[in-house]
């Protein structure tokens, strides 16, 4: 689905990404963790190019992204994603930040729109909030409509960077069952966490990032039980 | 609620397209009765009665001597006669740039004026007067130490200059019209003011604290009509002008407008009396149309205008950034009244092109408020927060898109009060329009007080309408605020 090679990021003269390649397959749920700082962000970010690599190439069901700048709005329709700190539209509705894109970008019929956004407010269990204003929801329930809205688009991939890092600990499940479900569904992820407990559950791969360099890339069971690497045992050993 | 902000604009826009059709062509005075198939365009400064002044109680004709003797003339020769009103130091570049055909405001031929334009022979000989208030000033010894006024630009001026050279320390002070330099000696900053006989003469009926007396071998180089340099008009209104000498019509017209109206003998009235006014404040309410549609038009050229140069100062193709930066400083760093002018005098003198007072007003109240919104607009797309950009991008919204719909509506939320306020100033400023002419709500507070001779209570009326519409507008933004504000 994702391939990734030899990618490099560097900002002004810090080299944030060294060179990372790896492949994320159909249906596949990859868990991307490491250290603060590390680069995992800007790994995820390049994959949709909101940021540019400074080298290296990156092919989404075999088109090449980093070299079809002006195709680049046709890509990004596939992929969703869902950041930290949500990023909704706080002047529109609930059901607004649902229909927008796939009315403005794919030029669906706004009633259509409507129907398939409620039954994806449905999913994420917030079919009563569709008159809403984001300012007026919790942490958790942003969050779900976020989810909402990246789904909204159809996409085949899903990006999610640190989703529940900005919320209340109470929230954290909601917002990981929607994942979990999603993953259930067969969706393609890619998630940025500091959720082990999510990961080890979840995720078919763990990619450990430390420094801009890919450590690690290895099935969840072996990764928690027995990392090859001193950094990755290190990392766990903190936050386990 | 895209749907809904679109036809609301959509409305805005064609209740602004309406009023601009109808507002257009400046303020043209049309012939009594279309009678001939010719037309002649009269300019004229219409705050010079008797010779040209609007009977602001009874309407917006412009009337006096020259308008009688303009519209014999023009008859004569088969016209029709249309009067464009304008300020009396912007009739010599109005005949260059061929806004008009000839000029009549009892305008005497000078050697300055004569080497941009041609005059005709004289129709009427003036005398000049001194006029004071002051009863000790009886003759022009009696000057010494004084100050006089004159209108600038004026013969009186030179004759003035005459005084100051053969009397000590007189003081020339100038203003633009005649009943400023009234108005500045019942105000006691001038003692006396040099002013033409028939002119002084409603002034003196009408106040009967005001005395004069002719200035002895003063200047008297009388009226004449100007025309451009090689009109054939020269001739034709020649001929005229001593056809009507000779058989007594001039005379006739004369008697008409310059004998002092005994009977209008004034007692002293009260220091402010509205009644004098009142049936002129019609006329100045019939300026809010103007000011509004001059306003209204402005402030969308404005917006959208500032709304793309705030586009281009946060583009990332440098010519654009840079050349923004530059609109901005040049309109900020250069006065309003001034680029009103550029604009309205130079565009005929470099492009051939007679651009009308409205559009040329509106032109530069549009570009200069552009630069002001600008600033505004682009420090309210900095603050909206980067993750509104990302999330949009990331769903693939196109730049133009996400501008509109997601950045620039969080943008004006937040900048509302800024443009509120520019919008004010706007209202405010829109008042220097009257100089080039347009009949907003301040240039008829100025000609209810030529007409009327009272300007404490003109001038109030119009300070009350001014602020009555910046009320109008802070009530229309709070509510807008409260509005926009539902999602918070
Ligand atoms: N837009 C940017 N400009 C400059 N430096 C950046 C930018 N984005 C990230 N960085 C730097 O890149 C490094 C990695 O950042 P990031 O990818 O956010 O790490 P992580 O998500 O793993 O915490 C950090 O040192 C950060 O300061
Ligand atoms: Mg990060």
């Amino acid at each position: 689905m994702i391939k990734i090679e030899n990618l490099h990021k560097t900002f002004g003269k810090n080299e944030v990404l060294k060179g990372i390649s790896t492949e994320i397959g159909q249906g596949e749920v990859v868990a991307v963790i490491g250290p603060s700082g590390s680069g995992k962000s800007t790994f995820l970010r390049c994959i949709n190019m909101l940021e540019e690599p400074t080298e290296g190439k990156i092919l989404f069901k075999d088109q090449e992204v980093t070299t079809q700048a002006s195709k680049i709005q046709q890509i990004r329709k596939k992929i969703g994603m869902v950041f930290q700190h949500f990023h909704l539209f706080p002047h529109m509705t609930v059901l607004d930040n649902l229909t927008y894109a796939p009315v403005t970008v794919n030029k669906m019929p706004k009633r259509e729109a409507e129907a398939a956004a409620r039954e994806l407010l449905k999913r994420v269990g917030l079919e009563d909030k569709e008159g809403e204003y984001p300012g007026r929801l919790s942490g958790g329930q942003k969050q779900r409509v976020a989810i909402a809205r990246a789904l909204a688009m159809n996409p085949e991939v899903m990006l999610f960077d640190e989703p529940t890092s900005a919320l209340d600990p109470e929230m954290v499940k909601e917002v990981l069952d929607v994942m979990k479900s999603l993953a259930q569904s067969g969706m393609t992820m890619a998630i940025v966490t500091h959720e082990m407990g999510f990961a080890k559950e979840v995720a078919d791969r763990v990619l450990f990032l430390d420094g801009g360099i890919l450590v690690e890339d290895a099935v969840p069971a072996k990764f928690f039980a027995q990392p090859k690497s001193e950094r990755a045992q290190a990392f766990l050993e903190k936050v386990l | 609620m895209f749907k809904k902000t679109h036809v609301l604009l959509t409305l805005v826009l064609l209740v602004i397209f309406s009023l601009a059709g109808n507002v257009l062509p400046g303020q043209h005075q049309a012939a009594a009765k279309e009678k001939h198939n010719k037309t002649l365009v009269m300019g004229t400064s219409a705050d010079y009665a008797p010779y040209e002044y609007i009977d602001t109680a009874k309407g917006n004709k412009i009337i006096g001597f020259d308008v009688d003797v303009a519209r014999h003339i023009a008859d004569k020769l088969g016209y029709n006669l249309v009067i464009k009103d304008m300020d009396f130091n912007g009739l010599v570049p109005a005949l260059d740039a061929k806004r008009v055909d000839f000029v009549m405001a009892g305008m005497t031929p000078n050697a300055e004026r004569k080497k941009k334009v041609d005059f005709s022979n004289t129709y009427y000989k003036a005398k000049q007067l001194i006029v004071t208030n002051d009863p000790k000033i009886k003759k022009i010894e009696d000057l010494k130490g004084k100050a006089i006024g004159v209108q600038l630009g004026s013969i009186q001026e030179k004759e003035a200059k005459k005084i100051a050279d053969k009397v000590d320390n007189v003081t020339i002070e100038k203003r633009n019209k005649v009943p400023d330099l009234v108005q500045e000696i019942m105000s006691k900053r001038f003692n006396a003011a040099v002013i033409e006989d028939g002119v002084a003469i409603e002034y003196l009926n009408k106040n009967p604290d005001l005395s004069s007396f002719v200035i002895p071998g003063s200047a008297s180089a009388g009226s004449a009509v100007a025309f451009q340099k090689g009109s054939d008009l020269t001739e034709k209104f020649n001929k005229e002008i001593a056809a009507m000498k000779k058989n007594g019509e001039l005379d006739q017209y004369a008697k008409k407008w310059f004998e002092p109206k005994t009977e209008k003998k004034a007692e002293k009235k009260s220091i402010v009396d509205f009644s004098t006014i009142m049936p002129s404040i019609p006329y100045i309410l019939k300026g809010i149309l103007t000011t509004l549609k001059f306003v209204v038009v402005s402030i969308l050229l404005g917006f959208v205008l500032g709304t793309i140069l705030a586009l281009f100062k946060i583009s990332k193709v440098n010519v654009l950034r840079w050349g923004a930066d530059a609109y901005t400083s040049i309109f900020r760093g250069t006065p309003l009244i001034l680029q009103l002018l550029i604009i309205y005098n130079a565009t005929p003198q470099l492009t051939g092109y007679k651009i009308e007072p409205f559009l040329a007003g509106v032109l530069t109240f549009g570009l200069n408020s552009a630069a002001y919104v600008s600033e505004i607009i682009r420090a309210g797309i900095n603050g909206v927060d980067k993750g509104q950009r990302e999330a949009s991008m990331a769903l693939g919204v196109s730049y133009g898109s996400m501008m509109r719909q997601i950045i620039l509506p969080q943008a004006l939320k937040n900048i509302l009060p800024a443009l509120m306020n520019e919008f004010i100033t706007l209202t405010k400023e829109s008042a220097i329009i009257a100089v080039i002419g347009t009949t907003d709500i301040m240039r008829r507070a100025q000609i209810v007080g030529a007409d009327t001779y009272r300007y404490f209570e003109p001038l109030i009326t119009a300070g009350i309408i001014y602020y009555l519409m910046v009320m109008a507008l802070t009530v229309l933004g709070r509510m807008l605020e409260r509005r926009m504000s539902r999602g918070d």
